[in-house]
């Protein structure tokens, strides 16, 4: 009766047998030890736990492991080493972005998402992109500067 | 690079290992064989507790609550007074005190023995808003009044002659609600045993705080416990000596158990069951002659503390001595009342008291200006203290005070005096400003007296350890004391190493808090560094330096009267609106603040914590609001609380005032709570002036305004 | 704990929804947040779920040859939004919803299924008279989602059967309004909201409706108080406004901020009212802000 569940993540392949209704982020952080994944709200709500599943960018702790059957799913330990990844860590850090970095692996994941879809965003697509990401250290300027300077950075990388 | 200047902006340190996600916060340890904790809270705000039924514990599962306490050892938190307790014992006083903690393998099982716990209890009536207490609604918490702490202070004529005389008293009373940290990290801590000894990885901006309050919970001295540091995700104030609240309990279970033990509060956890920054009611009485100038102030200030005092004192002291705001009127009395509620113990909070009078005075004035018919702004302006001037404590204000500068340039930047007259009052278009200040470091000599901090750096060849107790928790010290150090020492900041504080390797620096960091452990640190310089070719040594008291800062604590703090940022914000009148909805169109904290040591940290505080408290005053029914917090969640986001407030116009100050570490004062301290105010100036309405109460969201306009 | 489970297919679903009454999980946005534990335990809803996200047969979105536009269940809120056959009323909810990881997750049939007063999909979706489709293992029905939403977290779903798609017949609307005002400017819950559509035939006002959410226990509309304008002749507007507004307070029933929520929704009807009495350019109307 029970069904496994095969995705993958950063690139490898994951079989899970268990309840269906475990979180994915619990997956995640406590049986992949990718604890670059962030609780902060447990309800979808402040971003902390963003991931790119299917090419779409979604908070892991309130996706159920069953939803991710064939799922293709990139975690900040998936992209920080890819040219992309690198291009916005650079520029977070770089812009002032990060304060106590809480959010921050979570504002990587959708400035990645945004980037992806839209390589030259104005401030505003950068506002609305990162508006489900709750930061309460930087009031967003400098976020906002971060990933207009990787965009910038990045040219055709974002392509 | 070796840094030449210090004006250069720098890399933060700590960026990169952020945001590549492998920074470590207390969630993300584990030790083997670690076990978790769940917290058994008390659900009543006020009652005596008849019994607790603990399910049958599997093998392996442990209840740990007040009896688990060994001999020898206190049921105290020890905070600044010893009122706190670990565990609730006989009675509860408020919804979440802490009555056990349930211990064991697996969480899924915690999760059911932690839902079949049950306590009976004899429900009493609870006392929760200010007026509760004063009421003494359900007979006295504390002593037979409520009375927490209370204070006083007077400048000038006595206020009776001065009532008696004035053509109007101008009678207001104005209220802030709480507010709710939600650094994104929720707290958390783990215990375990390394060598024999107690060690506390956790969530905390005071170490040092942490062990000298958990120790006597089993009769230890300080020493005995280690606490580390973990990369703490946010605290402003909600953990500075919150941490106690968790690290108490767990070293009561790692003294029965021995084995490692987590616990990580869920969100919804630290919604309801943490600190809050002091709901307040001021009362001013202001006698005005007939063309609106200000012959004295009589003000009354009440804070709502909870159950118990934790900071409570510390906070009204400076909540009193900020409700003068930046201004020299001619006589105040100031007295400061915090009263006890059967609310969850209300505790430090960016400002620490001073973001609620500074709202209050600085309403209360625009409300005068209008009714005089003068532009608030130049009103307030009017009465700009000045160097010299006598402050509401009967000290005086040593430093050249840069108000009217930084006023002309928010003034300029946002056109404010064209579009103040041109802006009908009602008009649904508003602009408004604020002025503010924050004493640096703790008040009066704290500094000298009580804190004693201590600095130490280490060479090692070419390398340089900074030793000391103060946390990184996101306001950047990490890099800017680095910075200081190697600047002072001139070589390269790589070459200087500084890690998150165990208190078994670096010597007390105090505590992360009240704007002191920089300003106080900056300059001991500097010192050290100026010394090691000229010692630079001795090989490997070390020099550590104790708080040196500047002179010529008198202070008499028993009497509040002196200089209260050594030193003030100063701020001014403006702030401009539009309403939609269909929804009354409103949206922020222009921010521009100015701050004069000495000299800054890193431009691009200090922007991102004006941004960062500036949105804080505009929070504060429009959307965050936490409302307590019968004792128990309706706000649970991030959905329900809900602070900004990147869509709700505009890009910042953002100056500095450069005025170096010359008792800190390359002329630089505190910083991180003044940007908290004055855009509220400003927004709250430009609401009313877009509308037409009056408030005396924030937070303002669209429902109060509409009340607002019925009333207006 | 019950068990919960991961069918393959829709009929597998169906059958499981038959013998186990299996609860549907689509997204995850409302059971994974309501039932939610601590960290490392999954939510515990107390029923079964079965986690419906990867049936393909209840993906996309389509026009019909009637020119009605189907929505099936699994469709989220970010493909609604981007769709441009989607009427525009659903558009502007669909947008409005969360934030963007939210949207990329949470689906229309989650969204009615939950039935929420402060759901956003439902208020224009009941605007526009759209129905639902109701599969069973044993067939299939269709009913108004009016009709469907009995109250807060109320449905007349049965135990049998899953929310497949939403129908939404075509209009064209001469006049349209939507507004959701939420707790703040993103990522936000509705506090009130209000759509709005009128269609004007030569002076006369052929169709008008208007729904209220967030403004009592479901969506709120009000045929009586809709009749009150339908069929009167743009010039007489202004004088059946009052009558209209009164009637619309009546039929409302906030629960929480009795008075904001009254208040804003008769200034927001009065505004889209005087517009259309005032001949306003065709087209939606209020749009100024982003």
């Amino acid at each position: 009766m029970l069904r496994k569940i095969v995705f993958s993540v950063n690139g490898s392949r994951v079989v899970f047998a268990g309840n269906p209704l475990t979180r994915l982020i619990d997956v995640l952080r406590d049986e992949l030890k990718l604890t670059g994944v962030k609780e902060g709200c447990g309800e979808g709500e402040c971003g902390a736990c963003s991931i790119i599943k299917d090419g779409k960018l979604v908070t892991s702790c309130i996706i159920p492991v069953g939803a991710c059957e064939g799922s293709e799913i990139y975690t900040i330990e998936g992209i920080r080493d890819t040219e992309k990844g690198k291009c916005l860590v650079d520029a977070f850090r770089d812009g002032g972005a990060v304060q106590c970095g809480f959010c921050i692996p979570g504002m990587v994941m959708a400035a990645y998402a945004l980037l992806s879809a839209n390589p030259n965003p104005d401030e505003n697509a950068i506002r609305m992109a990162i508006s489900g990401n709750i930061c309460r250290c930087t009031g967003y300027d400098l976020i906002v500067d971060s990933i207009r300077l990787a965009a910038e950075r990045g040219g055709d990388l974002w392509q | 690079m070796p840094i030449n200047c210090i004006d250069d902006r720098v890399v933060r340190v700590d960026a990169e290992a952020k945001a590549r996600g492998e920074a470590m916060y207390a969630s993300d340890y584990s030790f083997p064989d670690m076990l978790y904790a769940r917290m058994i809270r008390s659900d009543i705000p006020r009652g005596t507790i008849d019994s607790i039924s603990v399910p049958q514990l599997p093998e392996g599962y442990y209840f740990i609550s007040a009896k688990d306490i060994p001999e020898g050892g206190k049921n105290e938190l020890w905070m600044i007074a010893k009122d706190w307790r670990c565990f609730a014992d006989g009675d509860v006083r408020y919804v979440g005190e802490t009555i056990g903690l349930l211990v064991g393998p697996d969480r899924n099982m915690l999760d059911y023995l932690a839902s079949n716990v049950r306590i009976s209890y004899t429900e009493q009536e609870p006392a929760v808003t200010i007026d509760d207490a004063l009421a003494l609604k359900g007979g006295p918490i504390v002593g037979e009044d409520n009375v927490l702490c209370s204070l006083f202070c007077e400048k000038g004529e006595k206020m009776q002659g001065i009532m008696d005389r004035a053509d109007s008293v101008f009678t207001e009373t104005i209220e802030t609600g709480f507010q709710e940290h939600v650094h994104l990290e929720t707290n958390g801590a783990v215990i375990t045993m390394e060598d024999g000894k107690y060690v506390i990885y956790i969530s905390a901006q005071c170490p040092f705080y942490v062990r000298k309050s958990v120790a006597g919970l089993l009769g230890l001295q300080p020493e005995d416990i280690i606490i580390r540091q973990t990369t703490t995700g946010g605290a402003f104030g909600g953990k500075e000596h919150f941490p106690d609240v968790l690290a108490g309990p767990l070293l009561v279970a790692e003294s029965v158990i021995q084995k490692p033990i987590k616990l990580i509060f869920t969100r919804e956890e630290d919604m309801l069951y943490s600190v809050k920054r002091h709901p307040s009611k001021t009362i001013f009485r202001t006698a005005l002659d007939k063309e609106g100038n200000i012959l004295g102030i009589d003000g009354t200030i009440y804070y709502n503390c909870g159950a118990y005092l934790s900071a409570s004192y510390v906070v009204l002291q400076r909540g009193v001595f900020h409700a003068n705001g930046v201004y020299d009127f001619p006589a105040t009395y100031l007295k400061g009342v915090g009263v006890a509620t059967n609310t969850f113990p209300s505790d430090a909070f960016r400002g620490f008291g001073a973001p609620q009078t500074l709202f209050a005075i600085e309403t209360h004035l625009d409300h005068i200006a209008r009714k005089f018919g003068f532009d608030p702004a130049e009103y307030k302006a009017r009465y700009f203290i000045k160097k010299g001037g006598e402050t509401v404590t009967n000290g005086h204000i040593v430093e050249e005070v840069k108000l009217p500068e930084m006023m002309k340039k928010i003034a300029d930047a946002s056109d404010y005096f064209r579009k103040s007259k041109e802006y009908a009052i009602g008009s649904g278009k508003g602009i408004g400003m604020s002025f503010y200040n924050h004493g640096g470091a703790f008040t009066g000599n704290g500094e000298q007296a009580i804190i004693k901090a201590h600095a130490r750096l280490v060479k090692s060849g070419n390398r340089v350890r900074i030793e000391v107790g103060s946390t990184e928790m996101g306001q950047g010290f990490q890099t800017a004391l680095r910075k200081i150090v190697a600047n002072a020492l001139k070589i390269d900041m790589e070459q200087v190493d500084y890690d998150n504080p165990d208190t078994s390797l670096v010597p007390d620096s105090g505590p992360t808090a009240a704007s002191r960091s920089t300003m106080i452990v900056g300059k001991i640190a500097e010192d050290c560094a100026l010394e090691m310089k000229e010692r630079w070719n001795e090989g490997d040594f070390s020099v550590e330096k104790e708080y040196q008291h500047p002179d010529g800062h008198p202070w008499d604590q028993s009497t509040f009267r002196g200089d209260a703090y050594l030193g003030y940022g100063w701020g001014a914000a403006c702030v401009e609106v539009e309403v939609d009148k269909l929804t009354n909805e409103v949206r922020t169109t222009g921010i521009w603040t100015c701050h004069e904290i000495g000299h800054a040591i890193d431009e691009l940290i200090v922007h991102g914590q004006v941004n960062g505080g500036v949105i804080q408290s505009l929070g504060y005053a429009s959307m965050e609001k936490m409302e307590n029914r019968n004792g128990h917090f309706r706000q649970s969640s991030m959905s329900d609380y809900v602070i900004p986001t990147s869509m709700d407030f505009p890009r910042q116009e953002w100056f500095l005032e450069d005025n170096p100050y010359q008792w800190g570490p390359q002329g630089a004062k505190g910083m991180g709570e003044l940007v908290f301290n004055g855009a509220d105010a400003a927004y709250v100036d430009a609401v009313e002036r877009a509308l037409g309405i009056t408030v005396t109460k924030i937070p303002i969201p669209p429902e109060d305004i509409e009340e607002a306009l019925e009333n207006a | 704990m019950a068990v919960n489970y991961v069918p393959e297919t829709l009929e597998e679903a169906l059958l499981l929804r038959k013998a186990e009454k299996a609860v549907p999980l689509a997204g995850g946005t409302d059971i994974m947040v309501q039932h939610r534990r601590a960290q490392g335990t999954a939510p515990n809803p107390g029923f079964p779920v079965m986690v419906i996200s990867g049936l393909k047969e209840l993906k996309g979105i389509r026009k019909l040859e009637d020119g009605s536009v189907e929505i099936m269940a699994l469709a989220t809120a970010a493909e609604i939004a981007s769709s441009d056959i989607v009427p525009w009323h659903v558009r502007k909810a669909a947008s409005g919803m969360g934030a963007i990881a939210l949207r990329n997750t949470a689906t229309i049939g989650g969204n009615i299924g939950n039935a929420s007063p402060k759901g956003d999909l439902p208020q224009p979706l009941i605007l526009l008279d759209a129905e639902v489709v109701l599969a069973s293992f044993d067939g299939e029905r269709r009913m108004l989602l009016d009709d469907f939403i009995l109250g807060s977290k109320k449905t007349a779903l049965a135990d049998d059967e899953i929310i497949k798609s939403v129908i939404i017949p075509p209009h064209d609307f001469t006049y349209m309004f939507y507004r959701k005002i939420g707790m703040r400017k993103a990522n936000a819950i509705s506090k009130l909201s209000l759509s709005a559509a009128c269609s004007v035939k030569d002076g006369i006002i052929s169709d008008f409706r208007a729904s209220s959410g967030a403004a009592g226990p479901k969506v709120i509309r009000s045929r009586e108080a809709e009749s009150m304008i339908i069929r009167r002749p743009v010039d007489e507007l202004a004088d059946i406004v009052p009558d209209f507004l009164d009637a619309w307070d009546h039929a409302i029933s906030p629960h929480a901020m009795p008075k904001y929520r009254r208040h804003t929704t008769a200034r927001m009807l009065t505004y889209f009212l005087e517009a259309i009495v005032n001949g306003a350019e065709p087209g939606v109307i209020g749009e100024e802000e982003k």
